[in-house]
């Protein structure tokens, strides 16, 4: 893992026009250079290039791809991924074949769908009947029993059909049951005189009749269904049929995509390919090796450091091993770092996992959450294609690394399922927070308290060195000393905690009298304000705008006092604010112990349910909060100190690259 | 005491407006219109927000069956609005969800009505009817099975509806139609939303009113131009129709114009006090070409066209002033109900192949 983002270098080169085909797939497959628009290089050279119109139009190719997606997904089949890429399968798009494919298929489908809406309408006429039978809601329906003296029973029973009617033949007799909605009666009574409908006399017929029609009905019911279903299996059946088919267009689409995606970045003159990108110092041979061989070795390739490019305009990219990818996550979520600064991953954390393990410390409810995380990403791993739900893939990863640190931290202040089975390794958090834990290191909340605000105190500082380690990074030896979050800004938090530690050592009552406070708070104040002049002179020194001296004073004035008020309040409320975390572990232990005594009110398994379901409510709501302050801790009082997030982001193209370009 | 605005919809429009920027964020529409065929437009469903929907597809094949789940989405969203409000908000918020059993009462009758009435097979189509509680007690099934008019009406016995329902008869329906019953039923909606908004604190009262008083207005005037001018109702009749409120309905210009002699009667004087602009507002060519020979319907369009663009101005308005009305549930409710009309519209234009361009023509 870099503690730094990677060092990049900037790739441009010259192939011959012949083998750019064969350098584009090589690139490709490699997959790590993130190119440059070539008009982003120096105007001279560009006037020697020319661009050149795609032969494909991508979005057709995307559109295409879409619906070979579609496609699959009627089919309940999934979408290849990335893995399935084969740049040595690549060839030209057959755009009017695959079309015509696609046609034929979606009109198969179509028809298929067709026939389905049938079936279902048809068994939606049969389900209002079974259920006016099942819910014994006789009025609607019309049944009679009787004999058809007029024309085929089989003409009868298509045009009861018409209706949503069934006619079904009473076993071993010439008589026939009738059943049709009451609503229809007025056409159904027609119909059957046309055909000599003679109703029977006979009482225990019309009474069989019902369960007679009832079987007839299921049967008719379960043939719908079951024709609606297989309807839907034919769908899948034809879709897997095409299967390797819709691969293979897939992924030939996909490939150009990706290769059109490539050469757009490309410039031309008569007989050359000259295209740029970013790479990872480390993967810089590799890339000049690739196209050294794709080209036959006619290829000029020149490398630029980032050094010699403003920094603003080199893409960071950030080396962080797999298993912090959740805490890499959090970072990304925030921002991009600069390049060639501090990866803030591992810092991130350490904070997060502390503040964490502070606000929700028991053994037995972290266990409850690692053993969820690990559930989560189990399901997860098991249907690669799911999609992510409410406990997203990055939050079960994340759940395992919270549940330890509730662990640890569970250990130290001897909490398990809010019960202290063994002695605390710290102190006993609960029992401070009661107030009776005498004799122990920590004895009340004003003790957690401080420990959170010293916790806060490290966070805070070790964000102002990593500020001052970005900025000697970065030369910028003016801020380093005189920002608000260099080292003039560190000094007067310096002082401000010795003031604020004394004032509470002597018992609230007066502010340590040092003689050297006031000349130390003074130079900085001093300090602070030379900056903004200091600032304009080297600027002034490296061709800068020249301001009129009132403005600069003003400005001077203006930006000193804001500084000012920032720092004095600024690092205050950010201290203050890490008591949130002893606010949130107080809530925590207080809440474990009002459960606990409810539950000892209750006997028996009652008391075990309250035991239980307070725990239950303890992990989602306090487990909830912990996280989210936890993470407000870290972007507001941790990033501001030392993350700028004026980088951008390292994007290469290459096979896994996403499917739809974003920048 | 009332509650304070921040309290009442704080947590609602922060939630509301994520909705909504997600909404803007999706670009659904342009891939449903992209989309080759009917089987690819589901595609586009499936990894939506409207994911029942595609399900519904794969399930039954059916069109409606997924405009049916379509519609208890709708309901779902008044509901769960409604679910975060309380007091007058949320009273007002179930006013709004009564216009959609308003609507599905009306469908039912129509299907009753073309059973029973006119003697056609409805069979499966009440299949399609949503059938459950929306918020009167109305007996779906009884009303769609009833034989005479008497059960039509026994099946709303336990509503509001009732009331406007037993002023008619089958006998009298068969005679004239359904066109008078239903819009006594619009007005007997627009009645209780109208009293609904008296309930409501002063900054949603004007919020509400703006939108639905616009609605009522450009309502009557459709009332007035389609049924005063080209059909050429008598006055009298004409004026039973209209709903009372709004500008247009107590303005002398509609008086003048119920006055007039029925086949000299020009909307005129009306529209230029009342909707400048509206004259000049141009039908779409596709929209002529669709309904070249029908004046009446030509002119409905372009009311309708210029209400909805004066409704959109109105909700972006909500959507950009004060977070803390009812305005902004109003302005997703809005969003919402256009998005599920033009999911509607795509997935039949798709279904009876018709082209991307010829579609964009007709959703305007």
């Amino acid at each position: 893992m870099n503690l730094f983002t990677r060092p990049m270098k900037l790739l441009t080169a010259v192939v011959l026009e012949q083998t750019s085909e064969a350098v584009v797939k090589a690139l490709l497959e490699l997959g790590v250079l993130d190119f440059v628009h070539i008009n982003k290089l120096d105007p001279q050279q560009m006037e020697k290039l020319s661009s050149r119109p795609s032969s494909v139009n991508r979005a057709n190719l995307e559109e295409m791809r879409k619906r070979v997606e579609a496609l699959l997904r009627q089919g309940h089949l999934d979408i290849p991924t990335s893995e399935v890429l084969d740049v040595k399968k690549l060839e030209k798009p057959q755009l009017e074949e695959y079309k015509r494919i696609l046609d034929e298929l979606t009109a198969d489908l179509l028809s298929l769908k067709e026939k389905q809406k049938e079936s279902n309408q048809q068994l939606m006429g049969l389900e209002e009947m079974r259920r006016y039978i099942t819910e014994e809601k006789g009025e609607y329906l019309d049944l009679r029993v009787g004999e058809v003296t007029h024309g085929k029973t089989e003409d009868l029973g298509g045009k009861l059909a018409v209706y949503g009617g069934l006619l079904d033949r009473v076993p071993d007799s010439e008589k026939w049951i009738c059943l049709t909605l009451r609503r229809d009666v007025s056409q159904v009574d027609p119909l059957l005189e046309k055909f000599g409908w003679v109703e029977s006399s006979d009482v225990e017929l019309q009474r069989k009749a019902i369960s007679l029609i009832k079987d007839r009905l299921e049967a008719e019911h379960q043939k719908a269904l079951k024709s609606r279903t297989e309807v839907e299996h034919a769908v899948d059946a034809v879709v897997k049929q095409q299967q390797s088919q819709l691969f293979a267009i897939w992924s030939n689409l996909r490939l150009n995509e990706l290769c059109d995606q490539i050469r757009s970045y490309f410039a031309y003159t008569r007989n050359t390919t000259l295209f740029s990108g970013w790479v990872p110092s480390d993967q810089a041979d590799q890339v000049r090796s690739a196209i050294m061989t794709a080209s036959e070795g006619q290829c000029v390739i020149e490398w630029t450091n980032a050094t010699e490019v403003p920094r603003q305009e080199v893409p960071v990219a950030i080396a962080s091993p797999k298993a912090l990818k959740p805490f890499q996550n959090i970072v990304n979520n925030y921002s991009t770092p600069e390049y060639g600064t501090v990866n803030p991953t591992i810092f991130v954390m350490i904070a997060y996992l502390s503040m964490f393990g502070l606000m929700f410390a028991d053994v037995g409810q972290g266990l409850v959450l690692v053993l969820v995380g690990l559930l989560g990403s189990y399901s997860y791993k098991k249907n690669p294609l799911k999609p992510d739900g409410m406990l997203s893939r990055n939050v079960t990863s994340l759940l395992v690394y919270l549940g330890f640190s509730s662990m640890v931290f569970g250990a130290l202040f001897g909490s398990y399922f809010g019960l202290s089975l063994f002695p605390a390794l710290w102190f006993n958090y609960e029992a401070a927070v009661a107030g009776h834990a005498e004799g122990s290191l920590i004895h009340d909340v004003y003790g957690i308290l401080g420990i959170t605000i010293k916790f806060g105190i490290i966070i805070i500082y070790t964000g102002l060195v990593l500020n001052w380690v970005n900025l000697i990074r970065k030369r910028s030896y003016v801020t380093l000393l005189l920002d608000k979050n260099g080292l003039v800004g560190g000094l007067l938090f310096a002082v401000g905690l010795y003031m604020g530690f004394g004032f509470v050592e002597s018992g609230y009552r007066q502010f340590p009298q040092t003689s050297w406070v006031a000349p130390v708070v003074t130079v900085c104040l001093v300090l602070l304000f030379a900056r903004g002049f200091l600032s304009y002179f080297l600027s002034l020194r490296k061709g800068g705008p020249k301001h009129e001296p009132g403005k600069l004073i003003l400005d001077s004035v203006m930006e000193w006092l804001v500084d000012v008020l920032e720092i004095f309040t600024g690092y205050l409320s950010n201290t203050l604010s890490f008591m949130r975390v002893a606010g949130l572990g107080i809530a925590h232990a207080s809440l474990m112990e009002s459960f606990k005594m409810l539950s000892s009110l209750v006997d028996g398994f009652g008391g075990i349910a309250i035991f239980i379901l307070g725990n239950v409510l303890v992990i989602v709501l306090e487990g909830l909060s912990a996280g989210i302050q936890s993470l407000r801790l870290n972007y507001y009082e941790f990033f501001s100190r030392y993350f700028t997030g004026k980088g951008i982001a390292y994007e290469p193209v290459g096979l896994n690259s996403a499917s739809s370009e974003k920048r | 005491m009332s509650r304070d605005p921040v309290t009442v919809y704080g947590f609602i429009n922060a939630k509301l407006r994520a909705k909504i920027g997600l909404m803007r964020q999706d670009h659904l529409m342009e891939s449903l219109l992209r989309s080759a065929s009917l089987v690819e437009a589901v595609g586009v469903l499936r990894d939506s927000r409207y994911r029942e929907v595609a399900h519904a597809y794969d399930q039954t094949g059916d069109l409606q069956q997924m405009e049916l789940v379509l519609l208890q989405k709708e309901i779902e969203m008044y509901r769960e609005v409604q679910k975060y409000l309380e007091g007058s908000p949320a009273t007002f918020v179930q006013h709004l969800l009564g216009k959609i059993e308003v609507d599905n009462l009306k469908n039912a009758i129509r299907l009753w009505y073309s059973s029973i009435i006119r003697h056609r097979p409805i069979r499966h189509r009440s299949g399609y009817l949503f059938k459950e509680v929306i918020l009167h007690p109305i007996d779906w099934t009884a009303l769609i099975n009833a034989t005479g008019w008497d059960a039509v009406l026994n099946a709303v016995k336990a509503t509001p509806y009732w009331d406007v329902l037993k002023a008619f008869t089958g006998q009298g329906l068969e005679q004239d139609g359904l066109f008078v019953m239903e819009s006594k039923l619009d007005r007997l909606w627009y009645a209780s939303l109208m009293q609904s908004c008296k309930d409501l604190s002063r900054q949603d009262r004007e919020v509400a009113t703006s939108i639905f008083l616009l609605e009522i207005d450009l309502r009557n005037l459709t009332i007035l131009v389609r049924h005063g001018g080209y059909h050429q109702m008598e006055a009298d009749k004409l004026r039973t129709l209209l709903l009372p409120w709004g500008s247009v309905f107590a303005s002398p210009e509609t008086e003048k114009y119920l006055a007039q002699k029925s086949g000299e009667r020009s909307p005129l004087s009306i529209i230029n006090r009342y909707f400048p602009g509206l004259e000049q507002t141009e039908v779409q060519q596709n929209r002529l070409g669709l309904h070249s020979d029908e004046a009446s319907v030509l002119e409905n369009l372009k009311i309708e066209g210029y209400l909805a663009t004066r409704r959109q101005a109105l909700y972006q308005k909500m959507l950009a002033t004060d977070p803390f009305t009812i305005g902004l549930s109003l302005a997703y409710f809005f969003l919402c109900k256009e998005e599920t009309a033009m999911i509607k519209a795509i997935l039949n234009g798709k279904y009876y192949g018709y082209e991307e361009e010829y579609i964009r023509g007709v959703l305007g």
